[in-house]
């Protein structure tokens, strides 16, 4: 089977220091991975370069078996990858529900005379994108928010918010980095929740970042463990726990504390 | 190409202004320009209408520009430091035209040109074949004493340091105890400063009129990004090349294009340099 | 319908009627209000909604207003003709100048359309030949169909400026307009939600100098007269303040900034001194007191929102 998202052998350099060097993984479709490793190992570079910000300097990565290496970040989203950000990337200057379809941008078409004169094309596209983004604001529990300003709600809630405007579009790989950070530890069990509900109910192939190692250990199905822009280990979580160089590079550490 | 290294010497010192503030800050004063021909406009008053000696009406326009710039980063900085950047762009345009607005008033109305007196005698010096102004020597070591004495003020006393090093870091500058908000005052005031001198300078081979600020801030601007707009030697570089390329473009395509050879200047560079050509990477926004 | 479209109308009308009872100035001042609002409506397009600060929507205005007239006075261009060609000519221009310009960010944006603006008032001042140099020079007048010119060109500029600013209103509620703000608000998600930057800020260029052109033509028609000054850095200052004291972002703002601007520009009419200061002054006070402008406070008014999809749930529903 193809994999649906293959990063193979990347390798991205900012000014002469290594940030990634050979990176390979393949991730199937309808799995979790996690990736993990100390601050510094490249994560949110590693993610960066998939979904083009900053493209690689040597390997490619493709997408359902096409070549994406290259291409601009709003053609690889067109393509049908999105993913969130560390700290949050909502729009404060629209509501949570325009927020959520703005997500919709590729998968609408309405042109420049549709949108000036509100032509009926552009009126039953506006009604099927709200009823779209109204549902998948369901599916994160934000229902409730959809007429607030962005701005105005707690951090967590504004990460919900960026998860729904991820999904909206149906994509086939979501890219989360860290989406439980600052969020207090029993709505972790929420968070995990709805990793699985997005992965079983959606078929949204998932690649998470994340710093709260028991969140990652028992939602994904496999982790890439990323140390100095290496993969050192890679496997199913018990596997990856009980690595030898996992334990040296990075959980070493996290036993001790 | 001589009288070009003159006005060249001044547009340096625009950009000297422009340079100093935009790496303390990062914003551009559009008031920049319309503090100097304030300057210019002071000094007149003092040496012309007062009588006072020409340095002593320098010393006037600069303490005088000076407290401007203080002034300016209080009005069209500090209060919108915490909003976006397209708010302190407009705040310091809408400075720029209350101060044209108050020269208008103050000195007279839009057709009134004020002439400053020649300082030395206007008759020019034959060395072999080459002309030269007597006038435009003056002018000319005087913008280098000014660019000196700023060199030396940055590299060797304490503020010249600290505001070297908020420019590098304005956090660590915090850290070691450098109040960042003072060194913003006084990156305009210092900027400010060395306008007015250079106004003082400059008055006396130009007219004086209320728009000369903006014209000269579109040149000392296109010093400042030609030079990189981060960089002090930068500056002086781009300046000079400015001038130099006025000269050349009025002396051999035609008088007309003195004007927008700076226009050119910045588009170009922009789009082909950005950076300038002293400059580090332009700032990007995230 | 909601009540900034409402009253915008109710406005239109009363501008509408105007001629019956009013003297030439207040024809005039009319006339200059219409276009005063295309101006502002174009530039807030950019500015407001698509966060690029750009300096040329005077410039571009003028190369509109200099397009018209010279089409009719060199080649003989009827109006109706010469106007569109005149908006398109600087709609052409600004999309020409947007792709080097818009690849910087931020400050360097504005200094590289401040330093366009002064190469294009540089071209209209001295390109004798074509333009008339600094001097300016006379267009005819228009003609009109049952009315005289000047009535003919007023009811011209407000139905154009009411028919631009509804399709600006409509755009800003659609996905281009969605997008025009998530350009603003954040261009890394935006683009990681593909959404292409070039083409969206190319687009708010382009469409900022249409509006720019037409009001320019428009301009041409009004004052029968064209001359280089119309179009310099003060008019620039103008436009920012109406657009900073309407409220960035806002349509019905650019409309209420324009009224606003007009109000004090005529009211100082014969100072210029007086004028920059005031001017000035605003900008500033605009910014620091009131950045997001009349319609900011205008917006926390009740069943007073500007969009689409904040209409209440069941418009929205399947």
């Amino acid at each position: 089977m193809t994999p649906r998202l293959a990063v193979e052998k990347v390798g991205l350099a900012f000014g002469g220091v290594a940030a990634l060097s050979g990176v390979s993984l393949t991730v199937a479709p309808g799995e979790i991975r996690g990736i993990i490793g100390p601050n510094g190992a490249g994560k949110t570079t590693l993610l960066n370069a998939i979904c083009g910000i900053v493209p690689p300097t040597t390997g490619r990565v493709r997408l359902d078996g096409k070549d994406v290496t290259g291409l601009s970040p709003s053609a690889i989203a067109a393509r049908g990858l999105r993913r969130t950000f560390q700290t949050s990337a909502l729009f404060p200057g629209l509501t949570v529900l325009e927020n959520v379809v703005t997500g919709l941008h590729t998968a609408t078409r309405a042109g420049l005379l549709d949108c000036a004169f509100g032509s009926r094309r552009l009126r039953e596209e506006e009604r099927e994108a709200a009823a779209r983004a109204r549902r998948v604001l369901e599916f994160v529990g934000m229902a409730g928010f959809a007429e607030r300003p962005a701005g105005a709600l707690s951090f967590g809630q504004q990460r919900l918010v960026e998860i729904a405007r991820a999904l909206v579009s149906d994509p086939a790989v979501v890219l989360l980095d860290e989406p439980a950070v600052g969020l207090s530890l029993n709505r972790l069990a929420d968070i995990d929740r709805l990793l699985r509900r997005i992965r079983d109910e959606r078929g949204v192939t998932l690649l998470l970042i994340e710093h709260v190692i028991r969140l990652v250990m028992e939602v994904s199905d496999s982790i890439t463990v990323l140390s100095s822009g290496t993969v050192i280990a890679e496997g199913t979580p018990d596997a990856v726990r009980q690595d030898p160089a996992v334990i040296t590079a990075y959980l070493g550490t996290a036993v001790h504390a | 190409m001589l009288s070009g290294l003159t006005t060249g010497s001044i547009y340096a010192l625009v950009a000297l202004g422009i340079v100093l503030v935009y790496k303390a800050t990062g914003t551009i004063n559009f008031a920049h320009g319309d503090q100097l021909m304030i300057a210019g406009f002071l000094a007149y008053t003092l040496h012309v209408m007062l009588g006072l000696p020409y340095l002593v009406a320098m010393l006037g326009a600069v303490i005088g520009s000076f407290l401007l710039g203080a002034l300016a980063e209080r009005i069209g900085f500090r209060a919108v430091l915490r909003s976006n950047l397209i708010n302190v762009v407009l705040a310091t345009l809408g400075l720029s035209f209350v101060l044209k607005g108050v020269a208008r008033l103050t000195w007279g109305g839009i057709s009134d040109y004020l002439s400053f007196p020649p300082l030395v005698s206007p008759d020019p010096i034959m060395i072999g074949d080459l002309i030269l102004l007597p006038q435009q020597l003056v002018v000319t070591a005087g913008a280098l004493v000014v660019m000196g004495l700023f060199a030396l003020f940055f590299r060797l006393t304490t503020i010249g340091r600290a505001m070297q090093a908020t420019a590098d870091n304005p956090k660590a500058a915090r850290l070691v105890g450098i109040r960042v908000e003072h060194i913003h005052m006084l990156a305009f005031a210092v900027g400010a400063a060395v306008a007015g001198a250079g106004a003082t300078l400059m008055a006396p081979l130009t007219l004086l009129y209320p728009d000369i600020g903006f014209t000269l801030f579109i040149k000392g601007f296109a010093a400042a990004v030609l030079g990189g707009l981060t960089s002090l030697p930068g500056a002086l570089v781009g300046g000079l090349a400015i001038g130099i390329v006025e000269a050349l473009a009025a002396g051999y395509i035609h008088s007309s294009f003195l004007e927008v050879s700076a226009f050119i200047a910045i588009m170009l560079t922009l789009v082909l340099r950005p950076r300038g050509l002293m400059g580090g990477p332009p700032p990007r926004r995230a | 319908m909601r009540q900034p479209v409402l009253l915008g109308l109710a406005g239109a009308l009363a501008l509408a009627v105007l001629p019956l009872v009013a003297n030439p100035y207040l024809l005039f001042v009319g006339n200059q209000l219409a276009i005063f609002v295309i101006l502002a409506v174009g530039l807030n397009l950019l500015v407001g909604y698509c966060g690029q600060l750009a300096f040329s929507h005077a410039a571009l205005s003028g190369i509109g207003a200099y397009g018209t007239a010279l089409l009719k006075v060199h080649l003989g261009l009827p109006f109706f003709l010469a106007l569109p060609c005149g908006a398109l000519l600087a709609t052409a221009v600004g999309l020409a100048i947007s792709y080097p310009a818009l690849r910087l960010s931020g400050l360097y944006l504005s200094l590289a359309t401040l330093a366009f603006a002064q190469f294009t008032l540089w071209v209209f001042m001295n390109w004798e030949a074509v333009t008339f140099g600094a001097g300016g020079f006379r267009v005819p007048a228009p003609s009109y169909p049952l009315i005289g010119a000047g009535l003919g060109t007023y009811y011209l500029s407000l139905a154009l400026a009411v028919l631009l600013a509804l399709a600006a209103a409509s755009l800003v509620r659609s996905r281009l307009g969605r997008a025009m703000i998530a350009v603003r608000d954040g261009e890394v998600a935006a683009e990681a939600l593909g959404i292409n930057l070039l083409r969206t800020k190319a687009m708010a260029f382009g469409l900022s100098a249409f509006y720019a052109g037409v009001a320019g033509g428009l301009q041409a028609l009004m004052l029968g007269y064209m001359a280089p000054e119309s179009f310099d850095l003060f008019h620039m200052a103008l436009m920012k303040a109406m657009i900073v004291v309407g409220g960035l972002g806002s349509i019905a703002g650019s409309v209420i900034g324009a009224g606003a601007v007009l109000f004090l520009l005529e009211g100082l009419r014969a100072f210029k001194g007086a004028q920059e200061i005031a001017f000035g002054s605003l900008l500033i006070a605009a910014v620091v007191f009131a950045p997001r402008g009349l319609a900011g406070a205008l917006n926390r008014l009740p069943r007073w929102r500007e969009s689409y999809l904040r209409r209440p749930a069941r418009d929205a529903a399947p």
